[in-house]
This record gives C-alpha cells, structure tokens and sequence, in this order.
C-alpha cells in the first residue's frame, strides 16, 4: 500500500480524514467530497470506502459521531456520521506537511529540469 | 440486485457487518440509482462493478483485518481463516515459482491441458449419450420383448407377430402398458412437398407406454383407426414453420390422407431420432393370424417393482397358451413350444450398437490423461530433485513437512487448474468438429456440448490429476536429505531412478495399448474397404422422386412411366446405363415377407420370412450385380400376366438347395398366384459391408395382377463416369417430366459406401489422434528422463571418458537404459493389449482381436520411437566434454 502503517496514511485514507475535517459526514457523503477534492482520482465503492473507515476508527483518528444530520435515508433507520478526533487531525497535518515537503521538491526539481 | 448486495453483506467478518452494514448498504444502494438514471448498461456496469468491490473488500478484510472490535468477537474460527490465508499464501507462492519457469509451466499446462480436454470432450459425448437416461418417464421401467425359441431353426432373438401384443396387453399382470414400434420411409405429401420420411407406426399406446405428451394437441386413442398421425417436433419446425395451426390439418401419409393430431416435443425421438411422424392403429384379437413371425417388435413398461426374470417368466407363460386361444398350423405350436420371452431394458437395447465405441474412445482419452499424468509426475520428480537443496533449507529452519508438501501441492493444484481452463477451451473448440464427423444414428448426439456437468467433469480430473502428479514429489520432497546441504548440493544419487523408470514402463504400455487398438481398427477399415458387396460403388448415380400424377394408378401404368423416364435419363451425356429399384442398396432396407416353394404352397405359416424389392431397367447390369444362372429382366417381364422373377443366389440356396432354380415357381402370402424364377443373380450386401449376404427376392415392376403392386417412390441408378456432377442435368429432366415432385436421396454409390463406414472410419480417426498423441506424450516422457538422466551423470561420464570411455560406448549405455524401460514397457502393453482390445468387438471386421501382425507392427515401431527418444539424449552424452567436467571439479 505504499505507507508506513504506523503513522503514514493511504492516498485514500488521508483524503478521507480531509473530507471529515470539514466537519463530521455520513459514507455517501464522504465518498462524494472524496471525489470531489481528489478531481475525480478517487472514487471507493461501498466496501473499499468502509474498510478505510474502520480502518481509521481501528486507529482512533475517526469516532462514529453524535450529530444527527438532515433527513433520514428511510423511517426509522438512523445515518451514522463519521468524525474526525483530534488524534485524527494531527494525523491529516502530519501527512499534509509531508504532501507539501514532496510537493515543493517536486516543483524545485522541476524548475531545475527548464 | 440490492438482494445479491445483501446476500453480500454476508461475506464481512461478523464484527464489521455489525458496525457498518446499514452504511454500506445505503451508498450502494444510491449509487446504483445514480447509476440506472442514466441507463440499463450503467446500471448493470454499477451493480457487477460493486459485486467486485464488496466481494474483495469482504475478503481483504477477513485476511487483513482493518475492524479491530471493541467487543470480542464471537463464532470467529480463527483456525478457518489461518487455513485460508494460508492457502492463498501457497498459492501466491506457487504462483510466483511457477512464473520462474516458463517453460515447466507451460509444458505441464499445454500436456494437462490436451489430454483433460480429450478427456472433457469425451465426456460430454459419453454423458450425454449414455449416461443421460432417456428422456422418458420412468426409463429403467421401460423394456423391449423380444422372442427366442432355442432349439428351433429360428434365428436367436425375433420379433413376435400381432397375437403376442394381443395376449401380453390383456394378459399381464407385470406389464403396465405396451405398444409395438417400427421404422420405415414412406412419402408424406403436402401442398408444396412432397418426400420420403422415416415414420413408425406403433399402436396407439405408444406414448402412454414411454410416458410421453404432446406439446401440442393430442394423443392417438383406440377410437382414432389410422385416420392421424402425430407429428415430431422437428417435422413440426422444418415443413411447416411451427404452425400452431398444424392440428387439424390433413396430408397424405405413406399414401392414405391422415389428420395431423399433435406435435410431440423436442426429447421425443422414437424409436430412432430421425423418426419424423407416427401413424398409429391398433391390433384387436379378431385381426391375428397367427404364426406370422418378425411382425411385431415390443416396447413396455413394467409394474413399479417388477424384476425383469419375473416379466420373463410370466410373457413366456403366456406366450404358451397361444395356440389354444388362437389356433395355428402345427410348426407354429412346435415354435411356441420352444418360444422364451427376451426381456432387455429398452436403453441398453439402444444404446447397443453406439456404446461400445464411446466406452473405447472414453477409455483412450482416459488412457492418454494418465500418460500425461505421468509425464507431469515425472517433470515434477525431476523439479524436486532440483530443488531438494531449496527444500532441505527450509527444512533446516523449521519449516514442518505438511508446509513443504503443501507448498509443493499448491503448484500442482495451481497449474491443473490452469490446465483445466485451457482443456474446458480445447473441449469447446473440437467438440463440434468432432461431432460433425461423428456417424449418424447416434442417438441425441445434436444435444451434446460443453455443459455444465462438463464443467464438473473436467474440475474434477483437473483436481484429481493434480493430486496424482504431485502427490509423489510432494511426500518425496517433505522429507529432504539434509545431508545435501553438506555435500554443497550436488550429490547425484540413483536410488530413486527406479520410480521415473516405472513411469516410463507405464507410459510406455499404455501407448502401445492405444497403437495396437487403432492399428487393429485401420486393418479392419482397409478390409471393409476390399469387401465385395456384390455391386460396384463407382461411377454410379442413384437418386429418388414420387411423382403424383392422376394416369399413375396402377403397376403397369407405374412400369409405363419408369420406362420412359429411363430412356429420358439414357439420353443424358455420358450416361451408360440406367436401371430402376425400390431400395438402394446401403440407402433402404428392403421389405419382406414369407415366400414358398411349391413343396411348402399348402402349409400355410410355413415358408421363410425373406427380403424382396422391385427392380427394373438395366438395373443389374448397372449396379454391376452379375448373373449368376438364367437372365436378367427384360422389358418383356414388367407386363402384369407373366409373373416372371429374379433372385438372388442365397435366396435359391435356401428354397431350392441343391437344384437349379430357374422355372421353379414360388407364392407369397396367400395372394394365389405364382411366380416363375427366371434367372439367379450375385449375392448382394444391402444394408452394410459387415453383414452376411440375404435373401432377395427382386420382382418385376409390375405382380400377377395389376392392381398387385406398383412401385411408386423408386430409386434410379445411372452408371456414368461422370455421377459425380451429373445430378443438375438430372433434376431439371425430373422437373420436366414431373414438377410436381422434388428429387430426394440424391448420391453416388460410392458416397453411400463412405457413409455405411462412417461409424468405423469415425472411431479409427479419433482413436487414431488420440493414439499419437500418447505416443508422442509417451515418447517425451522417455526424452525426458533420458535427458534428466544425462545430465546428472554429466561428472560421471566425463571420468569416464577421461579414463579412455569411446563416444559410442557412452552412446551405447544410455541408449541400453533407454531400451530396457521401452522393453519392459512393450512387454507390459502386449498384455494390455491383450486383455483389452476385445473392447473394440463389434467394431473390428477381417482381423483377430490378437492379430499377430498388427500386435508386431506396433510393437517394433515403439521400440523404434524409444530408441530414437533415447538417442537423442545419448548423443548429448557422448559430446561430454571430459576436459570441461574435471575443470569444473
């Protein structure tokens, strides 16, 4: 997968943890920001997007949320909101400095390459 | 859909499903509106597409956990998944050592591959042909009755007349229905057809006795009389487009209007599949005449729990109070006195003929699967051996001996796997080549293909020779010498080469088996082909048409026409001669009836059942059928007061042994009327080349009174070099004289003697290729360990050679390995070949099972292949380089 499973995170993982620093978000809601502030790179189905959930709640950067959103999906049935913890934004912050640290060597070499 | 995606759900850990279902479950389900909004094809892009993604997710997450619970989990078998993650493992690992060898893998997977897809496509044939019951209720309660009347001069099996179904229908108390069968080719006429078709005409309690309905319409009842016919469902398709609006209908059936009364479905072929319509009637007791033999074949079904010795017993007895209900002249009573019912189950009844040719043909490709078994047990041997030290480093560190034969299984079960692929491909591809070859007459042989039971079948042996190959190496390499390690890995030990050797012998003998068993069928092709079936097969030209016109109305008007459309068709260019017959020798089989001398005239029942058919025109001089006493027709005889006849030899041999037939004189049944013979011709094959030659009656084109027959569906023969393109010339002259009768059965006699040996030259064809094919296998096998063996004792014949050994003895002592293990091979098969190739029966013709040449032939050119394939090898060995061999010392 590409990371370092103790503090690294997956593309998809830490584009997930972006999406909930927003605020919290139900699946559905998630995997449409996902795609969004990827530009469509990323789109997970259902499963693949849950096992990153549970994979990120397993490592306690995201809770279930107690926020109960707009309208129910159907009578009686609850949605389930996904937020972030504060362990979860040091996390996103962590990744996003090394994103930015690769971003701005990638640019330097490019510059150096005209 | 959004079932299949909760059925899914089920494939997570209990845990995660707990926690995320609901979730999951909404974002699918919205997607997959999303995705209908925009059309079926997204919709089902967007459902297949999740079905993956909630599939693999569910199986990540069972091997690598992401969900770690709060709660302990309950029911999780924690031995279950490790087995499972460790099989994934193995394969992973076989896998990634099989991409290491290329050409191991592909050798293994191609040989496998070959050899269980020959196996599946046979399969398919066997399982659909002979295995498949018939396709009627309660099949294993279905029987044929024939007779028997041992101690009579009565043949072995016969059918019984009309007062045999009369009595056992209202008699028995085991038989639950019964009905009589027939086959034979008469003309169906409608508005714009008009051919010969195969018909039965059974009694009216056919379909009840087999258990079949119509898919259309209605069965034929007691009250119907003859007046219907019930059509096949193929009938149904090809002449009248599948009109639903067929019942109802009337045409003209074996010359009498019937009414069409049903359509039967597809699966109903009786008693052969080609049988296109039923024309039923029934038999009352005040029709029977008894003592009129070979009439009234049976088809019944017995009682639930009926055994076939009980039916036995109870039709004989029956059978024996015939005469005191029916009376009979006295050689009728000493016949029943004699007469034992034949009970026999109608499938093995039949499947008779067919069966043992699929059996041999399974058994060969069954032969050819173990050989590359073999050869793959024995690429693995030499794989293991090569990889001992790998193994024994394993062993070192730990690794228990269920872990080293597992990851050795792993590969075995992988590559049979693939090979199972590429043979379900190999199977589908040859399958119609192969059934489009396949003679006719096998019953439902258009209903085989690659199924899904071939698909089990070909899992199965997939499996099962996965195990057999890799089971010997596998325990073999579980317990690695690691004294190996020590040695520095190079120890060349020949202790085990006795295994690979009995390899070889087994491979070896199996081969042989096959080559005997197709060169014995190659003997019998070629003395099928220099059979003299008393007529010529070449150069002539034989075709059929049924005129319907209203002057044809009796024999001699009928003669009338057949005249003079013979000197229409002599006139044709490069036709010779033309003559005119009822049945085409190798097309039809002739009628037949009872005739008698003038000894038997008064005893009525007496007389021999023989066959008769109507000839005319130049009919014997064209099928060259040469005279054997007196003459031939002339024009003279077709005239309807004479009553003159010709007969065959055999036929003279049976009524006048001994004298000269010519001017004897001859009666039918009761017609009253006698028949003068006036020439004997040559014997005559009419139905095939095996058969012995019988009796014919040929009589003149018109009987002693005209109204006594007419032939009106004749077959012409037209000798002409050029038979193999004559017939346009031919139709547009039938058009001609009557276009309101289309040309039917149109060949060339040699085309119909290629297809009388169709089901010979079909079975020698593939057991042919199936045979070299494991002779190639078998000699790759030996190539194989000769070269394995080379190679090991490079060192070894190096010193040797060092020490003075001459290119040609070293030559000489692989070769001798070699030629011991194809000696012992050959040996073995020689009594293979014994016990087995009495399987080929019935097929072989001119040749003993144990024909001595044919046994020599093939064991000499196997020994010759093993030589050759042990050369090979030798000649690497003898080019040893003794210098190269100790300087790598």
């Amino acid at each position: 997968m590409g990371k370092n499973p103790e503090t690294g995170l997956s593309n998809l993982e830490y584009h997930v943890l972006l999406a909930l620093a927003e605020g919290p978000l139900y699946g559905y809601a998630i995997k449409n920001s996902v795609a969004e502030e990827s530009s469509g790179t990323l789109t997970p189905r259902a499963g693949t997007l849950y096992r990153v959930i549970a994979r990120m709640m397993s490592r306690s950067f995201v809770v279930e949320s107690g926020v109960k959103g707009d309208v129910p999906p159907s009578p009686g049935l609850a949605r389930k909101y996904y937020a972030l913890t504060p362990g979860g934004g040091q996390a996103l912050k962590g990744e996003a400095a090394r994103l930015k640290k690769a971003a701005a060597l990638a640019e330097e070499r490019l510059l150096a390459h005209q | 859909m959004k079932t299949v995606f909760s059925r899914l759900m089920g494939l997570f850990p209990r845990a995660f499903r707990e926690s995320f279902a609901m979730g999951m479950l909404e974002m699918v389900a919205l997607e997959y509106e999303n995705a209908r909004v925009k059309g079926r094809a997204a919709g089902i892009k967007e459902g297949f597409a999740t079905i993956v993604d909630l599939t693999r997710s569910a199986i990540a997450e069972r091997l690598y956990p992401s969900w770690v619970s709060r709660t302990p989990p309950r029911n999780l078998q924690p031995e279950f998944y490790s087995m499972i993650s460790g099989w994934i493992r193995d394969t992973r690992h076989a896998m990634r050592s099989l991409r290491r060898t290329p050409t191991f893998t592909a050798m293994v997977v191609g040989m496998l591959g070959l050899a269980i897809g020959a196996n599946a496509g046979m399969f398919s044939v066997v399982n659909t042909v002979l295995l498949d019951p018939l396709p009627y209720e309660n099949a294993d309660r279905i029987i044929r009755i024939a007779a028997s009347a041992p101690g009579s001069d009565f043949p072995e099996e016969f059918a019984g007349g009309d007062e045999f179904y009369v009595q056992y229908r209202e008699q028995s108390e085991l038989l639950e229905d019964i009905s009589t069968y027939n086959s034979f080719t008469a003309t169906l006429r409608t508005n714009d057809r008009v051919e010969r078709i195969r018909m039965s005409y059974p009694t009216y309690t056919l379909f009840s006795t087999l258990g079949a309905r119509p898919i259309l319409g209605r069965l034929p009842q007691a009250e119907d009389a003859d007046e219907t016919a019930v059509i096949s469902h193929q009938l149904w398709n090809t002449w009248f487009g599948g009109d639903s609006t067929i019942v109802g209908q009337s045409f003209e059936m074996a010359g009498q209007s019937r009414t069409v009364i049903g359509v039967m479905g597809p699966d109903f072929r009786f008693p052969t599949d080609g049988t296109l319509l039923w024309l039923t009637d029934d038999i009352t007791a005040d029709e029977v005449r008894p003592g009129r033999f070979g009439r009234t074949p049976l088809v019944a079904k017995i009682k639930e729990g009926a055994s076939f010795e009980a039916v036995t017993a109870e039709l004989t007895a029956l059978a024996s109070r015939l005469p005191e209900r029916f009376g009979g002249p006295p050689p009728y009573v000493r016949v029943i006195a004699q007469h034992r019912a034949v009970v026999r189950s109608l499938e093995e009844e039949m499947l008779g003929s067919v069966s043992s040719p699929l059996w041999v043909l399974l058994g060969a490709a069954g032969i050819v699967l173990v050989i590359a078994a073999v050869n793959t047990a024995n690429l693995f041997l030499v794989r293991s051996e090569a990889r001992q030290r790998d193994l024994a480093v394993r062993r070192a560190v730990g690794a228990s001996s269920l872990q080293l034969v597992r990851i050795q299984m792993a590969e075995a079960v992988v590559l049979a796997l693939f090979a199972g692929v590429v043979a379900t491909f190999i199977a589908a591809v040859t399958l119609p080549m192969l059934l489009r070859a396949a003679p006719q007459g096998i019953p439902r042989l258009d209903l085989v293909g690659v199924n899904a039971s071939t698909m089990l079948f070909t899992l199965a042996i997939a499996l099962v020779s996965a195990f057999a190959c890799g089971a010997v190496p596998a325990l073999r390499g579980a317990r690695p010498d690691l004294g190996r390690l020590r040695e520095g890995g190079r120890g060349a030990t020949g202790k085990r080469h006795w295994l690979r050797d009995g390899l070889v012998v087994g491979q070896t003998a199996l081969a042989l088996v096959l080559l005997i068993g197709s060169g014995l069928l190659i003997r019998s092709f070629s003395a099928l082909r220099n059979v003299d079936p008393g007529y010529e097969t070449e150069d002539i030209f034989t075709f059929q048409f049924a005129p319907d016109q209203p002057q044809l109305t009796d024999g001699p008007t009928w003669a009338q026409f057949h005249f003079e459309f013979m000197d229409r068709l002599r006139a044709l260019p490069g036709v010779e001669m033309v003559g005119v017959v009822n049945n085409v020798p190798l097309d039809e089989g002739t009628s037949n009836q009872r005739f008698r001398n003038e000894e038997m005239a008064n005893n009525e029942g007496a007389g021999p059942n023989l066959n008769y058919t109507f000839a005319g025109g130049d009919y014997f001089r064209t099928m060259g059928i040469s005279v054997l006493r007196g003459r031939a027709f002339q024009r003279s005889d077709h005239t309807s007061d004479l009553g003159n006849a010709v007969i065959s030899e055999a036929a003279a041999n049976l009524l006048w042994p001994d004298q000269d037939p010519v001017g004897r004189r001859f009666t039918t049944d009761d017609a009253g009327n006698w028949m003068t013979v006036v020439g004997v011709v040559e014997n005559v094959l009419q139905d095939e080349f095996r058969q012995a030659p019988e009796p014919v009656f040929y009589l003149p084109l018109v009987g002693p009174e005209p109204d006594s027959w007419r032939m009106s569906s004749p077959a012409y023969v037209v000798k002409t070099a050029r038979a193999e393109v004559i017939a346009p010339e031919v139709r547009a002259l039938v058009r001609e004289v009557a276009p309101e009768a289309p040309m039917y059965r149109v060949y060339t006699m040699a085309g119909l003697a290629d297809r009388s040996m169709v089901q010979l030259s079909f079975t020698m064809l593939t057991l042919g290729i199936v045979s070299s094919l494991a002779l190639i296998l078998g000699a790759v096998g030996l190539y194989g360990v000769l070269s394995y063996l080379v190679a090991e004792r490079t060192r070894e014949i190096g010193v040797r050679m060092a020490l003075g050994a001459q290119a040609g003895q070293v030559r000489a002592m692989v070769v001798k390995q070699g030629a011991v293990v194809v000696g012992v091979g050959v040996v073995v098969g020689i009594v293979g070949a014994l016990v087995s190739t009495r399987a080929l029966g019935s097929l072989l013709y001119g040749v003993q099972a144990m024909d001595l040449g044919t046994f020599l032939g093939m064991s000499v050119s196997m020994v010759l292949i093993g030589l050759l394939a042990s050369y090979l090898p030798a000649r690497r060995a003898s080019n040893v380089d003794p210098m190269e061999v100790l300087r790598g010392e």
